[in-house]
């Protein structure tokens, strides 16, 4: 009979299976310190690429300007414990901002009611901070539905009948992303869409004009504000990424010339 | 202290989740079931919050007899009504679960149906051989949907096994990719959070 063995703790303090990931978080926190110190002295930090997706925002706000019709800004369907919902709204701040400076309409349509209570917030902030705070309608702030489908009728219904000129979709999505992309298409809309979440990328690769890739959403926010200190965060992501490239390449060596050592699969399973 | 109080909040919460993730004492003590509790009455309490938001605007549209107010009228029935229901008989219900289960389940199952319908569409205009890209993509594409049906194995009896070769190697290794990217994305995201640099989720405009 095999008895439940109880859990020792690894180098006295860490839970067991948690020293890589402890290391990453730690190595993380490193460079993006390093990075922001850097920043913060005004020295030099690495350039990062141009994201295609992110540039077009500020072409989808002013073609929608232009045409007079609103932004529609959807921050995908999981709740505000999900990265990509955090990654969104770091993106709407600035979506919203745009649109109060521009005096187009900002509609941001949610399935989940805690982030429909903080972009409520974003938004009326982005207005006031533009001083245009009687030109934010709390109404355009919308919690649809909390069901997915339910959710999806209603922004099909809301592009019907009040016709965006632009569509923003970033965040985390499923079976809906094809529904929406293809309405938004179907409509005019020029269309940004962004998700990590890999089995509904193609969907937005095909339907819409702009796609942001898996880690090009947790860009988004440093690269649209433009801070040498958030920029740095994003190389310090990118050096995380090196780093592991680094590790893969020498496990495939590994695995490839001496199967039989497992030091490093032992290693990272700490 | 508008800012400050929620920037404690944030910090020391995600203290607590990193603290008992990785280390032995906060798994034996369990203290994130705990925050999990507390996320999820918060996500209550926001609900209500959401049902006082679609009141508003319905309510609106009612008073105001905008186009299609009777489509108003006949939500704030079915919320209310179907919430007075739970709220009498609670979600093991009879008649609660048959609306469920013959009302909601179906029409939602009716709104996935349509993404064959779009993804038909979506397909003809990914497909259009334009650029090099374009090409390789719809030769790929033609190659893995005909290995995928009966019809590739009676054409050529190797064709599925190199459809699960492509989908197994050179696909998986993209998708990968694209995970390990965005799970360093999402941590960094995370820590930056954590540190205070961007407070998006504070309800400000971003960052500092």
């Amino acid at each position: 009979m095999l008895l439940a063995q109880e859990a020792k703790p690894v180098l006295g303090v860490l839970a067991q299976g948690q020293v890589a990931d402890f290391v990453v978080v730690l190595l993380l926190g490193i460079f993006i310190w390093v990075l922001i110190s850097r920043a913060r002295t005004g020295r030099k930090i690495p350039e990062i690429k141009k994201i295609a997706g992110l540039e077009a925002v500020d072409e989808a706000i002013g073609r929608a300007t232009e045409m007079g019709r609103p932004v529609d800004f959807i921050p995908g369907i999981q709740s505000i414990d999900e990265p990509q919902t955090l990654a969104a709204l770091g993106m709407i701040s600035h979506v919203a901002k745009q649109c109060a400076r521009y005096d187009t309409r900002f509609l941001a349509l949610t399935c989940d009611p805690l982030p429909y209570a903080v972009i409520e917030e974003i938004t009326r902030q982005a207005y006031l901070e533009e001083g245009r705070p009687d030109a934010f309608n709390p109404d355009d702030v919308r919690f649809l539905s909390a069901e997915q489908f339910a959710f999806t009728s209603s922004v099909i219904g809301i592009f019907e009948r009040e016709r965006p000129a632009a569509n923003i979709m970033v965040g985390s999505f499923y079976a809906e992303s094809m529904i929406l992309a293809e309405t938004g298409s179907f409509q005019g809309m020029i269309q940004i869409g962004g998700t990590a979440n890999t089995h509904q990328l193609p969907f937005f690769v095909a339907a819409c004009d702009y796609a942001l890739i898996g880690e090009e959403i947790y860009a988004a926010s440093a690269y649209l504000s433009k801070e040498p200190v958030l920029y740095g965060t994003v190389v310090g992501q990118d050096w995380l990424k090196m780093l592991v490239w680094l590790i893969i390449l020498v496990g495939s060596v590994m695995a490839t010339v001496a199967p039989d050592n497992t030091w490093l699969k032992d290693l990272l399973q700490l | 202290m508008r800012k400050e109080g929620p920037m404690i909040v944030t910090v020391l919460s995600s203290l607590i989740v990193v603290f008992s993730a990785h280390f032995h004492l906060g798994k034996q003590l369990g203290i994130k079931d705990a925050l999990d509790g507390w996320f999820l009455i918060s996500i209550c309490i926001a609900l209500a919050l959401g049902f006082v938001n679609l009141t508003a605007i319905h309510w609106k549209a009612i008073q105001r007899k905008r186009e299609g107010w009777i489509f108003s009228v006949w939500l704030m029935i079915v919320m209310y009504g179907y919430a007075v229901l739970g709220l009498i008989q609670s979600h093991t219900g009879t008649q609660f679960n048959w609306i469920y289960q013959n009302i909601q389940a179906a029409l939602s199952s009716a709104v996935f149906s349509l993404v064959a319908f779009f993804i038909s569409s979506a397909a003809y205009r990914a497909f259009r051989i334009r650029t090099k890209e374009a090409t390789v993509l719809m030769i790929f594409a033609v190659f893995v949907m005909l290995g995928r049906a009966p019809i590739g194995d009676a054409i050529w009896g190797q064709w599925s096994y190199w459809v699960n070769k492509i989908m197994a190697v050179p696909n998986m290794a993209g998708m990968r990719g694209i995970l390990l990217g965005a799970s360093i994305g999402a941590f960094a995201t995370a820590l930056r959070i954590m540190l205070g640099l961007e407070r998006a989720h504070l309800g400000g405009t971003g960052t500092q």
